[in-house]
């Protein structure tokens, strides 16, 4: 029984290291309006007033935020929606961002 | 956009749940007809790297992999992806759909201008998204050629009157203006 468990923890483990999460994250710009910002985190992902504006305040002082996360495929769809509206965006594995 | 005119500059309001208007001078109107047609022909397939194969051209996947040389097209086409092999891969794939939107939405604001001669433009929110992504295009390309990256507000500030990027600036303020005014009219909606 011990051996089983042991297995399917392993299984578990290698489900969870192959999906680890991806994230978007959004940089900080001079051009782009903190307004423009926080109205396309608000357009693109339904965020609330208050996230869009605090996320945008996170990329503003801090240089960058993480606005989404996901499946490697959801945030190559996200990052292609947000540099479409122009906002300096790229992906890349949650383990790898910060 | 001269020195001497301090008038209140045209900028967009709410009109109604989805209803935003504005109200251009005839040479404001001209001036964004004219950066909105460079934007369109500088998002204009890429000469370079041509690619000769028209099932991948028809199925959006192009020849080029490697970022744009030109400094304003690749902020206005940006790597999605740190790692260059990544990055490469994600362009090929995704570039000229990236392109097709951001030309759409330039587009947009053309036809909005071209087809309404005084200046009174009516846009609804899809309508407003599309002018917004393209004020936003134009002053990103104006912002390269300026250098907003390097310099500070205040030195952009006081350029002096001969500088040719004197000029520059004005529009680059005055779209922000107008985007501001957009976005103000359209978060009305959300409270």
């Amino acid at each position: 029984m011990v051996k089983l468990d042991e297995k399917i923890d392993e299984a578990i483990k290698e489900l969870f290291i192959s999906d680890k999460p991806w994230v978007t994250i959004v940089w900080d710009d001079p051009v782009n309006l903190m307004t423009y910002v926080t109205y396309v985190l608000m357009e693109l992902f339904g965020y609330s007033k208050e996230k869009a504006h605090s996320l945008m305040m996170k990329v503003h002082t801090e240089g960058k935020a993480v606005v989404s996360t996901g499946s490697r495929e959801e945030m190559e769809h996200d990052v292609a929606r947000l540099h479409e509206y122009g906002l300096w965006a790229t992906l890349a594995r949650g383990d790898q961002a910060l | 956009m001269s020195e001497g005119e301090e008038a209140t500059p045209s900028g967009f309001t709410r009109h109604g749940s989805n209803d935003y208007v504005a109200n251009f001078s005839v040479s404001e109107s001209e001036v964004l007809v004219n950066l909105v047609e460079q934007i369109i022909e500088l998002l204009g397939e890429r000469t370079d790297n041509h690619g000769d194969d028209p099932l991948a051209a028809m199925v959006g996947i192009t020849s080029h992999d490697s970022p744009p040389d030109d400094d304003v097209l690749l902020r206005l086409l940006p790597n999605a992806y740190a790692d260059q092999v990544d990055a490469s891969e994600f362009r090929r794939y995704t570039e000229s759909t990236l392109r097709a939107k951001k030309a759409a939405h330039a587009m947009t604001m053309r036809i909005d201008l071209k087809s309404s001669p005084d200046g009174f433009i009516e846009v609804d929110h899809e309508g407003a998204n599309a002018w917004l992504g393209a004020m936003n295009d134009i002053r990103l390309a104006l912002g390269v050629r300026l250098q907003v990256q390097e310099k500070t507000h205040e030195e952009l500030e006081i350029l002096a009157p001969d500088d040719p990027m004197r000029g520059v600036y004005a529009v680059y303020s005055w779209l922000g203006w107008i985007q501001g005014s957009l976005i103000q009219a359209l978060m009305d909606d959300a409270l």
